[in-house]
């Protein structure tokens, strides 16, 4: 490996830099004019939120460009602008943003996605009623999802992410009239926001440590060497250092919003949502931000470096993430539904890059997050495509042969298929799912999660090719007639299909600039790593993986035409297994049966205090405080005011003019007065005898 | 020291006082026969245009003061906590002045700009004041004025009679303030705010502590009556509720910035000498151990502590049981005085503490304009400002109702508005220099006092927004009022989300101090 370029810090941040706000900023803007629209408003709504997505994804190339160039001129572009948010006494919290390779490619990789989403929306959600509400939620997901791939400080970064959550929570459920979609909303919010709990406390543990909440800040920040000598000295249980504790309650966060083991359980069922919102939230950008926060705080995990390594917290991230990788991809197997496959391969997929965080480092784990960004990206909306051309069927049962009324989709869709199988040589996801389980192979710690990795791979190409052939191939079982989509929504898919090729190429064995561009160090062609013998090993196995899974699917599933109601092949073949692989594990029902049993529980007895402890505390409270005020309103109507009124009054009648006056109110008001002071004195006289 | 020096600090007082003098010229010369809105907007222009020019003027401060016998001290400050809350009290001098643009309740709106410019002034000096001479005189000049603005709405019964209520309160408050004062000249031997704190320290006032006490608390008294605390805030209903609505809303903000500017002026007196004698050791040498006033260090200490905890608990409570909405305003205003009293009473001296107070003070003057602009707005349609008059306003002025949602919430200290930070400011302050049992459980009652608050202001809410309306017709007001209400609410909210915003603007006054 090449020498890293250091990170010269730069005191003066260039324009693009200073500027760099406005990518979050525009698209929440939109948000904002959004909100007030009145619903018939729907095209100047569309064009607010893809305007705004435009002009950010235009930013977000310049910044990427500049940081580009910084680094083919050999200097590390690292550049942060930070700024007091509020002081309190005389500590202050500070937010800020920074701008560097990695935040650089996630800025380019989100608008660049988000605006393809977004045009593909207007023609998803066409006929729906709360058009100018989607995009409204949409754009304000995009400023939010923005910030969090912006933000120099964790709290900055803590704030967006709650953000995120809430918008993925209204959009789950968009149709809120649906109770499935309202409840997987919910669901959703809760079980992420478990992780967030342990993510918060990570935050606080961090700024108690360190006294600081930003990343950088010109050598002081939480995550530069200066502040993480003083957290790796420190040790608490287990070999974990006071870093690698932070890092693993952080990592908990990202478990929660990454669809980790096991919080898991929320992001099938958020497919609920219209399908651009899974598409854009979970499966592109919001789900992976978990990973890119792991990217982000990795100094912290990794001991202080971004090269992998072996500390306990990085041990942690791996198995969590291969466990993950193998369970979902099993799970996904024996469903029907053809955004919940997805869905599933999503989970697995995100296991995926968080094994590769914990195995090869940043480079190994973005690599595959930005590609499968696209893929991912690309099976959601063909599916969407699918569903919006069989009528709003989910169930693959009910679809078939649509390879025949749906050309564009079907094509661009079997490139998605192929790059997420990893189909040797042609396709990103090859290039990227490679890295991943080169590094696992080489992981000195133990080869257990490189098998499980591997196995989840075959499975990834059997379940997949079951899906196509489900509902590309075989006769059409549906209802009505099945149509292509219409343009808007089919040239996203062709553009995110060319990428879905074209991405690899950024990152082979031969010429690996992604990992020497986020490394910081020179990229060379070197055509020989294509003929070591690892790598060819390598190679081989990717083969043998993507022809086992695709033909075992193709022989069990292919060209065959079952009717919709027949039992699916593997059932027949092992009952028991796809019982319990078609009930997702019984994952679900675990929880049910324990955590939720528990908090019910746990709600009851709270009821009963609140009810009949509590409740009665504070009825008497309210009691005592109306009748205090009731009093208060008797003193200052009829002693103040009565007085006032009565002098009034008497002048009136009497025509004692002023000396009455003065009398009346003079009175009431001078004896109050004269009252306090003598209370006052006396007070102070006795309080302060020796 | 000498008389340019003081014409040099006192510049801004000159820039207002020249403008008042050109509103009465403009007014009463050239546009007699003008129409009242045309006469309106030429005395707020004149108006805004003197306070611009006091704004201008400021940089050319300098501190100031004439040599008195036997002391060379100062008369007037400039820069700091003085130049903050001058620039505050400019401004919000400026947001009252468009409150009367499209307003009716008198013809005379000459006199009234002119008053209002006045009484500015007589809050610039004492924000500035280091002198017991100048301190009263300034009082006197922004009570005076304040007494005549109560009473400007000649066709208003109300009017008349809560300005005769305020009057004469605020004349017996005056009488005990100075009667204060002359015991304190007694003691010590002069009228400087310094010298007099360090007077404390010399033999005759030590021996003669029961006048002191007795002094401190008529001070207390005349000053409590300013910024109303209870017990001496029983005018203060009565005047929000009579007083015409630029009026109210002058006594409820810029009335109030000076008053506790002064009120930190003779903290940072107080503190400043306290420490120098502390440094110095001749606390401990002279007398062995301090002696406390049920664990405070200072019997001025305790007495605001006394007065804050009557304010945070009289008003909130009062507050809930009234059914005018400028009354609960006012009710309100006694709790917001108590809050910041609780940190008058621990103040150290330092610049945070002092800016932690303004903050406070700034925002809520800045609020409570807003606020009366909105009921004053709905008062001319309706003709009340009872809560009933505030049903179904949501359907009847959307915009309106934003603007009283916010408003209200910041008030309550709801977050992200500016309302919430100010007060978690003020509170974490006291208790980052402040430990013990004591600041701890007042700053906790303080907590509760603001959530029972939440309470008042939510039933007007619930009025604006749940509740229908009992009146279809919209609620309209003059375009230019919407626009510095709605200016100021989107001020409420970026100073909420940006709160370092302020905080760094007022740290800049310190420079070099």
């Amino acid at each position: 490996m090449q020498e890293a370029i250091a990170f010269t810090p730069q005191l003066d941040a260039s324009s693009i830099a200073r500027w760099l706000w406005l990518i979050p900023a525009l698209p929440i803007l939109a948000a904002g004019i959004i909100s007030v629209l009145k619903q018939p408003r729907r095209k100047l709504a569309s064009n607010l939120a893809i305007g705004s997505m435009g002009i950010s994804l235009l930013i977000a190339i310049t910044a990427f460009a500049h940081v580009l160039s910084g680094w083919a001129h050999d200097h590390a572009v690292r550049e942060v602008v930070n700024f007091s948010w509020l002081t309190v006494g005389t500590q202050a919290v500070e937010l800020g943003w920074v701008l560097d390779p990695l935040s650089a490619v996630m800025l380019v990789m989100v608008t660049f996605v988000g605006l393809l989403i977004f045009i593909y929306s207007t023609g998803y959600m066409e006929h729906d009623e709360n058009y100018t509400r989607f995009f409204c939620f949409l754009a304000l997901f995009a400023g939010a999802m923005l910030g969090v791939v912006i933000a120099n400080s964790i709290l900055l970064l803590f704030m967006c992410w709650e953000l995120v959550g809430l918008t993925s929570y209204l959009l789950i459920g968009f149709w809120y009239f649906k109770p499935s979609a309202a409840a997987a909303a919910r669901k959703a919010f809760i079980t992420t926001r478990v992780g967030d709990i342990f993510f918060l406390l990570g935050i606080v543990w961090l700024f108690a440590q360190t006294g600081t909440l930003l990343f950088y800040d010109h050598g002081s920040g939480a995550i530069e060497p200066l502040a993480l000598g003083g957290l790796l000295v420190h040790h608490s249980h287990w070999g974990l250092t006071a870093a690698g504790a932070i890092g693993l309650l952080i990592f908990a966060g990202a478990a929660g919003k990454s669809g980790q083991l096991p919080l898991h359980v929320w992001l099938p069922d958020a497919m609920e949502g219209p399908t651009p919102v899974s598409a854009l939230i979970h499966a592109a950008t919001m789900v992976a931000a978990g990973v890119y926060l792991i990217a982000r705080v990795y100094p912290l995990m990794a001991g202080g470096s971004i090269a992998p390594g072996t500390t306990t917290a990085l041990t942690v991230v791996t198995w969590v993430g291969a466990s993950t990788a193998l369970f979902a991809a099993l799970i996904a197997v024996a469903q029907n539904d053809i955004k919940r496959i997805l869905a599933y391969s999503t989970v697995s997929q995100l296991g995926y890059m968080m094994a590769g965080l914990g195995v090869g480092g940043v480079a190994v784990g973005m690599f595959h997050l930005i590609t499968h960004a696209f893929f991912k990206a690309l099976l959601f909306m063909g599916s969407g495509s699918v569903i919006h051309g069989v009528h709003e069927e989910q169930d693959i049962r009910h679809m078939g042969g649509l390879r025949k009324y749906m050309p564009i989709t079907f094509l661009t869709y079997v490139v998605g298929m192929l790059a997420l199988c990893g189909v040797p040589i042609f396709f990103s996801g090859f290039w990227s799912k490679d890295a991943i389980l080169e590094s696992a192979h080489a992981w000195p710690l133990s080869h257990a999660p490189y098998y499980m990795l591997v196995f989840g791979a075959i499975l990834t190409a059997f379940y997949m090719t079951r899906q196509v052939s489900y509902v590309f191939f075989g006769e059409y079982r549906g209802h009505g007639h099945a149509h292509e989509s219409p343009r808007v929504m089919t040239t996203p898919l062709a553009v995110l299909a060319v990428f879905a090729v074209a991405l690899g190429i950024i990152g082979t064995p031969a010429w690996p600039w992604f990992r020497a561009f986020l490394e910081n160090h020179a990229a060379s062609v070197e055509m020989h790593a294509f003929s070591e013998p690892a790598w060819l090993m390598l190679l081989l196995t990717s083969f043998v993986i993507v022809i086992l899974g695709i033909g075992l699917g193709w022989w069990v599933y292919g060209n065959k035409s079952p009717r919709a109601n027949d039992p699916d092949a593997l059932q027949k073949a092992i009952p028991p297994v796809w019982t319990v692989l078609a009930n997702r594990l019984y994952i679900d029902e675990l929880y049910g049966a324990t955590v939720i049993a528990f908090y019910y529980w746990w709600a009851k007895v709270a009821d009963w205090i609140d009810r009949d402890i509590w409740g009665d505390m504070v009825s008497t409270v309210i009691w005592l405080t109306n009748h205090w005020a009731r009093l208060n309103k008797f003193l200052d109507a009829t002693m103040v005011d009565g007085a006032f009124d009565k002098g009034c009054e008497e002048i009136y009648n009497g025509g004692g003019v002023l000396a009455r006056i003065q009398n009346g109110r003079g009175q009431v008001y001078l004896r109050l007065l004269a009252l306090a002071v003598v209370i006052l004195a006396a007070i102070l006289i006795w309080s302060g005898r020796p | 020291m000498n008389y340019a020096d003081l014409f040099r600090v006192t510049l801004p007082e000159t820039a207002l006082d020249i403008a008042a003098l050109l509103v009465l010229i403009v007014d009463l010369g050239f546009l007699r026969k003008a129409a009242l809105q045309t006469r309106i907007m030429a005395a707020v222009l004149i108006g805004v245009f003197g306070c611009g020019g006091a704004l201008l003027a400021m940089p050319y401060q300098v501190d100031g003061g004439l040599a008195y016998p036997g002391s060379a001290d100062l008369l007037l400050s400039a820069g700091g906590y003085t130049a903050v809350s001058q620039i505050g009290i400019l401004v919000l001098t400026v947001l009252t002045l468009f409150l009367l643009i499209g307003s009716d309740f008198t013809k005379h709106v000459g006199e009234f700009v002119a008053v209002v410019l006045m009484a500015a002034t007589g809050g610039l000096l004492i924000s500035a004041a280091q002198d017991l001479l100048v301190i009263f005189v300034g009082l006197e000049l922004l009570s005076l004025g304040l007494y005549i603005l109560t009473a400007f709405a000649k066709k208003s019964g109300k009017s008349a009679e809560s300005a005769m209520k305020y009057y004469l309160f605020g004349g017996m408050s005056a009488a005990f303030l100075l009667f204060g004062f002359s015991y304190l000249y007694g003691l010590t031997g002069s009228t400087n705010l310094h010298e007099i704190m360090l007077g404390f320290y010399g033999p005759t006032v030590i021996s003669s502590t029961p006048l002191v006490y007795v002094a401190l608390v008529m001070i207390a008294a005349g000053l409590g009556f300013k910024v109303a605390a209870v017990p001496f805030h029983l005018w203060a209903p009565d005047t929000y509720e009579g007083a015409p609505a630029p009026a109210a809303a002058f006594i409820a903000s810029v009335s109030k910035v000076a008053s506790f500017a002064l009120l930190i002026g003779i903290g940072t007196a107080a503190a400043h000498v306290f420490n120098q004698m502390h440094h110095a050791g001749f606390v401990t040498a002279s007398r062995g151990p301090a002696p406390t006033w049920i664990g405070f260090e200072h019997p001025w200490s305790l007495i605001l502590a006394i007065i804050a905890v009557a304010s945070m608990v009289f008003g909130n409570l009062a507050a809930l049981a009234q059914d005018s909405v400028r009354r609960l305003l006012a009710y309100s205003a006694i709790a917001h005085a108590g809050y910041i009293l609780i940190a008058l009473a621990y103040y150290t001296g330092t610049n945070v503490s002092a800016n932690a107070i303004l903050y406070y003070i700034l925002t809520y003057g800045l609020t409570t304009i807003a606020a009366f602009g909105a009921v004053s707005v709905v008062e001319r349609i309706s003709g009340s400002d009872r809560m009933d008059a505030f049903l179904g306003l949501y359907k009847r002025n959307g915009l309106l109702a934003g603007v009283l949602l916010v408003l209200f919430l910041s008030l309550a200290g709801i977050p992200p508005l500016v309302g919430f930070w100010v007060k978690f400011n003020l509170f974490a302050t006291i208790l980052q220099v402040n430990h013990g049992a004591v600041p701890l459980a007042l700053v906790a009652l303080a907590v509760a006092m603001s959530a029972v608050s939440l309470y008042y202001y939510l039933q007007v809410l619930k009025r604006v927004f749940v509740m229908p309306p009992a009146d279809e017709a919209p609620v309209k007001g003059s375009p230019l009022t919407i626009g510095v209400l709605a200016l100021i609410t989107l001020a409420v909210v970026v100073l909420g989300c940006l709160p370092g915003l302020m905080q760094s603007w007022m740290a800049g006054f310190y420079a070099g101090m």
